[in-house]
């Protein structure tokens, strides 16, 4: 069963001190599970705001999104259960150790091999052997492969990921992005990054550019 | 230079100034000082009071008082000592009118009486007052209004007192020795010296008191020569101090106990705040230091914020405590007649640095931080480490400095913060051990609450000082609720109970005896009936009582004056042994006592300690060979010191007993004849003695409930404190969990349900430390078997609970607004 996201025409504007500020406008996108996408631009072009838009955490001021499942197309509120966040800044909760970070998700779904799961992804992402370790024991690579961990183990069918590879060095960045783009494809789903690496972007499949308020399909780099 | 730090310590305080965690910082540090300084104002207000009072009401300069009239030798010696002396005898002596009967403290005096000072006495109930020159003459009585309005007894009349016929001719509204009777409201009634004899009260024992007109020279060779003559008797001049002195001293000394309770609150939710408190000065700090500030600068400006932060809550602080002060003198005008509120700035300067010394040792850890860490380490954010336990030990350092200096009842200070303590271990093991355990049992179940108990453990440190806090409030707050109902109601059922509804309380060989033939005719059974002698303790191991270095307290206040001195073969049924041993039946080791526990304690007395007691003028030194508590259900006359019987063969002093009855309705009306036979015999009624009970239970209800109104208080600070620490963390949590494709509703039921195991762990905390409280000080304390009632302790409890989860809740609303964009604006 293959799933899709579309946007239809979607617009994002806020209001700022009394003038209403356009993000962007007339915005129609599609993201298919096991692609890969990146959307690219310069800091303030609402990429972000667009990212939470794709994942359903916010609604357009005009247009629609919806969640294709299957043969039923469904609101992209119903879309929550099935997507994973990675962030710039990871957000490892500091008291938990790295094991417990990624099980968080799948004892949060009542899963009663939330440990085992958890440990096989932290073998998957090459850390086995810091399983007992706290976030602040971890480098900055290997807190985020944490978080990939923790974003891939309840298995979503879509990745989003906001420059995930924002806080850490050209080695680090590589090792990093390859692991993700090899878990997202062994795993089928999806993967939607927004960044400033053109090296990251140019990994993927389908790289757009969001740019005063327009998004453009950019040359495979 | 110096300029500069301020400019940027007030910057960086005014932009942090609104933060909920400062905010929270700000209100603690009000509460305290504000609880601070209006002690010290109103304690400082009644001992000038006091001072002044003395001076000019003590009726003489010198006034000397003991249970035996001074010898021919001595009463020379003293008059030779001194410009003028005058006699005046007191006793407890019971007055009837017709069908009504009064207890009073009954003065006799000679023509000369007063020495010093004015005696105002009227014509009329509330009549003018006018000075009079002496007192009444021979066949005359004068009484205080409240004595003609109990025994409904007017001008012009007689009354009955042995075989003397007294004509009421004056009402008395002052008399200048008054002083002396410190803060005893019994009512009175004056007397010719001549007519004392026709009251059939000999046997009685009648206060002796010496009013003294003596220079300063005078008076230090009196008091010289009391000390070396006369060590049983006490002594009172215009320079010492003042009798009330004594008693405020205990009362301020318990109001210092419960700031005890109130500085554990409050060190918690200091502790809990500088969680996130330390953690912005440690960033701020790292910032300026990056940028090339010293670390000194660092530690200046950090030093400069909290000064800052100090001086900007004064003026508040000021104007409540004021406030709160004028109210307290208010109220205890009633008490202290003429007290008015007044500034004292000395004292208020005073109070204003010392508590500004504590709230410096809660903050040395941060100042220790920034002087030691390096500005990677300061940007690390380390948490735990030596810092973190160093300001643990400063907590516990202050809470340790303030039970030092405050400790009144060491017995009962140690009961208390063993309660806290074993509470806190308590909820500690309660923690662990329910947390992992669920967290075990639970993790192969499916729902939130496996979730709640698994995070829960994870931050089983910051979880179990959130408990902690909690559970120790809630101890606090039921604690105090419980003392308050219990005390009023327990100890009446308790009293009618076990001890009838009339108490002896002195009644000689003779008095006992027509009391036991009155008894038998009336058919009234006798319930108790225990012996005893007076005896005045001078001395522990040879030395004087007034030269012991220990804390003021309810034993040593007690001591200074006649204590009754009980003998008996075996241990009374209504004790128990807890250290030493009792002696063997006819043992011709007569010397021996056994001494309460609490007066052990009080006295810092041990086994085979001496105390050198004066019976009948004869000074016999004994050996403290047992210690014994008060064991309730078998009658509540007990005794501090207990001897053989073999003691009344050895030593020759007058005998009274105690002993209780009881009296059904029409044997009331009998009692009168009985006291107009025997005036002095001591008895009162269990209505009177609830009457008496209910005018100190509604002092005590005022202070505890301001108490509790505190302890509430900071129960709410904490808990908002509590939270405050852990905002940020929950905000995360909350965003990460929406991340993962969950509603904000499934934030809020493990909100529910985490506040719910907090408040459950906390309640069953409180109860505990509640029920190790009351087993320790109900019984010790009060006399008082500690029998809970459970359902009141549970709904209470339960509405302690509901009251945490539900403030908990709303407090955390803030961190469950959070949503995944929240991630990004932390990030940024």
């Amino acid at each position: 069963m293959s799933c899709r996201i579309n946007l239809d025409h979607v617009s994002q504007t806020f209001n700022a001190k009394g003038s209403c500020v356009t993000l962007f406008e007339q915005l129609s996108l599609s993201i298919n599970q096991g692609e890969t996408y990146a959307i690219t631009g310069p800091s303030g072009a609402g990429k972000t705001s667009l990212l939470m838009l794709i994942a359903g955490l916010a609604q357009p001021t005009t247009g629609q999104g919806h969640y294709i499942k299957g043969q039923h197309t469904l609101p992209l509120s119903e879309l929550k259960m099935d997507v994973g966040f990675i962030f710039q800044q990871f957000h490892l909760l500091p008291e938990l150790t790295a094991l417990n970070n990624i099980a968080l998700p799948l004892k949060l779904r009542g899963d009663k091999h939330a440990q085992q799961k958890a440990r096989h992804w932290l073998d998957k992402v090459g850390l086995g052997h810091r399983a007992d370790h706290k976030p602040s024991a971890l480098s900055g690579g290997e807190q985020q492969r944490v978080a990939i961990a923790r974003a891939l183990v309840f298995e979503p069918k879509f990745i989003f990921a906001d420059e995930p590879t924002g806080n850490l060095d050209n080695d680090n960045a590589q090792r990093i992005s390859d692991l993700l783009f090899h878990c997202c494809q062994a795993h089928n789903a999806a993967l939607v990054i927004v960044t400033h690496s053109e090296a990251l972007a140019a990994q993927t499949q389908h790289c757009y550019s969001l740019c005063h308020g327009q998004l453009q399909l950019s040359p495979t780099l | 230079m110096f300029g500069q730090y301020i400019q940027l310590a007030a910057q960086f305080y005014w932009q942090q100034r609104q933060q909920p965690a400062q905010r929270l910082y700000r209100y603690t540090q009000v509460v305290l000082m504000v609880f601070i300084i209006t002690l010290s104002l109103t304690a400082n207000n009644i001992q000038s009071y006091l001072s002044n009072n003395l001076q000019s009401l003590l009726g003489a300069d010198v006034v000397i008082s003991q249970s035996q009239p001074l010898s021919a030798a001595q009463l020379a010696k003293v008059t030779a000592m001194s410009d003028e002396i005058l006699l005046t005898q007191q006793l407890n002596s019971t007055l009837t009118h017709q069908q009504h009967w009064q207890r009073v403290r009954l003065k006799a005096v000679n023509a000369n009486y007063p020495l010093q000072g004015q005696l105002l006495t009227s014509h009329s109930v509330g009549g003018p007052a006018k000075p009079t020159a002496s007192g009444p003459s021979s066949g005359e009585i004068w009484l205080e209004p409240r004595l003609i309005a109990s025994l409904g007894v007017s001008l012009g009349q007689t009354i009955d007192m042995g075989d003397a016929k007294l004509l009421l001719s004056r009402i008395v509204t002052h008399e200048p020795d008054r002083l002396m009777e410190g803060h005893n409201v019994d009512m009175r009634a004056l007397i010719n010296s001549a007519d004392l004899p026709l009251l059939s009260q000999t046997d009685d024992l009648i206060h002796y008191r010496y009013l003294i007109k003596a220079n300063s020279q005078q008076t230090q060779q009196l008091i010289q020569w009391q000390r070396q003559h006369l060590p049983a008797a006490q002594l009172h001049h215009k320079r010492g101090n003042h009798p009330l002195a004594l008693f405020w001293k205990r009362t301020e000394n318990v109001l210092g106990l419960a700031s005890i309770i109130l500085f554990f609150m409050a060190a918690i939710a200091i502790d809990l705040l500088s969680q996130v408190h330390v953690k912005q000065e440690q960033y701020f700090s790292a910032v300026c230091m990056s940028l090339g500030a010293s670390r000194q600068m660092g530690i200046a400006v950090s030093c400069c914020k909290w000064l800052l932060g100090l001086l900007s809550i004064l003026p508040l602080v000021l104007i409540l405590s004021a406030l709160l002060h004028y109210w307290i003198m208010g109220q205890l005008s009633h008490t202290f007649v003429g007290l008015n509120w007044k500034i004292h700035w000395q004292p208020l300067l005073q109070s204003v640095l010392a508590v500004w010394a504590i709230f410096a040792i809660f903050q040395i850890p941060v100042w220790l931080m920034l002087y030691r860490n390096s500005v990677a380490l300061l940007f690390n954010r380390q948490e735990g480490g030596a810092n973190h336990w160093l300001s643990k030990l400063s907590a516990v350092a202050v809470l340790s400095l303030i039970a030092l200096i405050y400790s009144d009842n060491a017995l009962l200070t140690t009961m208390m913060v063993t309660a806290i303590l074993s509470a806190i271990v308590l909820m500690i093991a309660m923690s662990w051990s329910l947390l992992s355990i669920g967290e075990r049992l639970t993790a192969r179940l499916s729902g939130l609450l496996p979730f709640a108990l698994f995070m829960m453990k994870q931050r089983i440190v910051s979880k179990s000082t959130q408990i902690i806090g909690v559970g120790l409030c809630a101890f606090l707050l039921l604690f105090t609720l419980m003392l308050l109902r219990d005390i009023g109601a327990t100890m009446q059922v308790y009293q009618r109970q076990h001890d009838g509804n009339l108490m002896v309380s002195q009644a000689t060989q003779v008095q006992m005896q027509a009391l036991q033939q009155w008894a038998d005719e009336q058919q009234i059974t006798v319930r108790q009936h225990k012996p005893y002698l007076y005896a005045n303790v001078v001395a522990v191991n040879q030395t004087a009582l007034a030269n012991l270095d220990i804390q003021p307290s309810d034993s040593l206040a007690t001591l200074s004056r006649p204590i009754r001195l009980h003998w008996q073969q075996k241990v009374p049924s209504n004790n128990r042994i807890v250290a030493g041993q009792w002696w063997q039946a006819d043992t011709k080791q007569w010397q021996q006592l056994s001494v309460e526990q609490e007066v052990m304690t009080d006295l810092g007395l041990a086994i085979g300690d001496s105390l050198s007691l004066i019976i009948n003028n004869r000074s016999i030194d004994f050996t403290i060979t047992a210690s014994h508590v008060f064991r309730p259900g078998h009658g509540s006359i007990t005794f501090w010191l207990q001897a053989p019987s073999e003691l009344i063969d050895q030593v020759q002093a007058r005998r009274y007993a105690m002993a209780s009855l009881e009296l059904q309705p029409q044997h009331w009306s009998q009692l009168p004849q009985l006291w107009q036979q025997h005036p002095s015999l001591r008895m009162v009624s269990l209505q009177e003695m609830t009457r008496r009970f209910d005018t100190t239970l509604a002092m005590i209800t005022k202070v505890i409930s301001g108490f509790t109104a505190m302890i509430i208080l900071l129960a709410i600070i904490v808990i908002l404190a509590s939270i405050s620490a852990l905002q940020g963390k929950e905000g995360v949590k909350n965003s990460l969990i929406i991340s993962f494709g969950f509603s904000r509703a499934t934030c809020q039921q493990l909100n529910v349900i985490e506040w719910l195991v907090t408040a459950s762990i906390a309640a069953f905390g409180a109860i505990a430390g509640t029920s190790i409280a009351g087993q320790l000080i109900y019984q010790s304390q009060f006399s008082l078997s500690y029998q809970p009632d459970w359902v009141w302790l549970l709904s209470t409890v339960t509405v302690i609970a509901v009251s945490v989860t539900a403030l908990g809740l709303i407090a955390s609303r803030h961190s469950l607004r959070r949503d995944v964009r929240s991630l990004y604006q932390q990030a940024h």
